[in-house]
């Protein structure tokens, strides 16, 4: 009887971790040109209202919920992509400037611009002959 | 929905299983480093079934409709297309240092085989927020038919 108590409690715990949220990690692309930073990270599915850009204590986190127009009744039967949001952190460093960062979502890519503070800009060193 | 589905492994950008326990067991640290410097097929693609269509979602962030050709011979669906990088767009620009790289450009063809029945012939396709939705309808012989049962 005991076992029989513990073979239920064991299922119980698989189904609801197949029932979790499943969170992928978007491909990103980060460079870094003159005065900026810029993160391109490839969200497809995710609609404006379903995005979520923060920027917590030099975190900077990407979040995005996919939403697909899906027929009702329909039966998975193949699935490459599994899961239903995009989440990632990235820690930024001291020059950027928080309150000036740009965002913009196109086509499923979203394109975060991190500017750096005036103070850290980068200066040209004039090579004076000797 | 898709999310359940376990039985096909694909080469996704994932941290591995070392980086998913220890993010596990050291929260804060999940964030990355900006700067630190560390790909997959693309586009994905996810296929769901209804009664009466076969409906193919491709994953293809950055792409506009010009950019990806979609064609269907004897039931196998071949997408085709570019996808330009970056500074390829701006090209000419100041010189860039990138820190990562994970963003799949360039050519790509992905070819999956679709289940029988299908009528090519009234297929659409549309596209909003990058995923582009192919919508295959059965053959209407093959619908599933209501079968009444009459009284003896």
């Amino acid at each position: 009887m005991n076992d029989v108590v513990k073979h239920d409690s064991s299922r119980r715990d698989v189904s609801t971790e197949s029932r979790q949220t499943v969170t992928l990690w978007p491909a990103v692309d980060i460079y870094e040109e003159d005065n900026a930073l810029y993160v391109v990270a490839d969200m497809p599915g995710v609609p404006h209202d379903g995005l979520q850009l923060e920027v917590d204590n030099n975190v900077l986190s990407i979040e995005g919920e996919i939403s697909l127009d899906m027929p009702e009744g329909m039966s998975a039967i193949y699935a490459e992509l599994r899961g239903q949001r995009f989440a990632r952190r990235f820690t930024l460093s001291h020059e950027i400037d928080s309150e000036a960062i740009e965002a913009r979502l196109e086509n499923g890519v979203l394109n975060v611009r991190l500017p750096k503070k005036e103070t850290h800009r980068r200066r040209r060193i004039e090579i004076q002959a000797a | 929905m898709f999310g359940d589905l376990k039985r096909f492994d694909t080469h996704q950008y994932q941290p591995d299983w070392f980086q998913q326990l220890f993010d596990s067991l050291f929260p804060d640290t999940g964030a990355a480093d900006i700067r630190s410097v560390p790909r997959g097929s693309f586009p994905l693609i996810n296929v769901g079934r209804t009664d009466d269509a076969v409906h193919v979602y491709v994953f293809g962030a950055g792409l506009t409709a010009g950019d990806l050709e979609i064609s269907i011979q004897d039931n196998v669906l071949t997408l085709q297309g570019k996808r330009g990088t970056q500074d390829e767009d701006d090209a000419g620009e100041k010189a860039r240092s990138h820190y990562r790289r994970e963003r799949a450009s360039g050519e790509f063809s992905r070819t999956i085989a679709l289940p029988e029945g299908l009528d090519p012939d009234r297929a659409e396709a549309q596209f909003s927020n990058g995923v582009f939705r192919i919508h295959l309808p059965k053959r209407a012989e093959l619908k599933p038919r209501r079968v009444e049962i009459q009284a003896a």
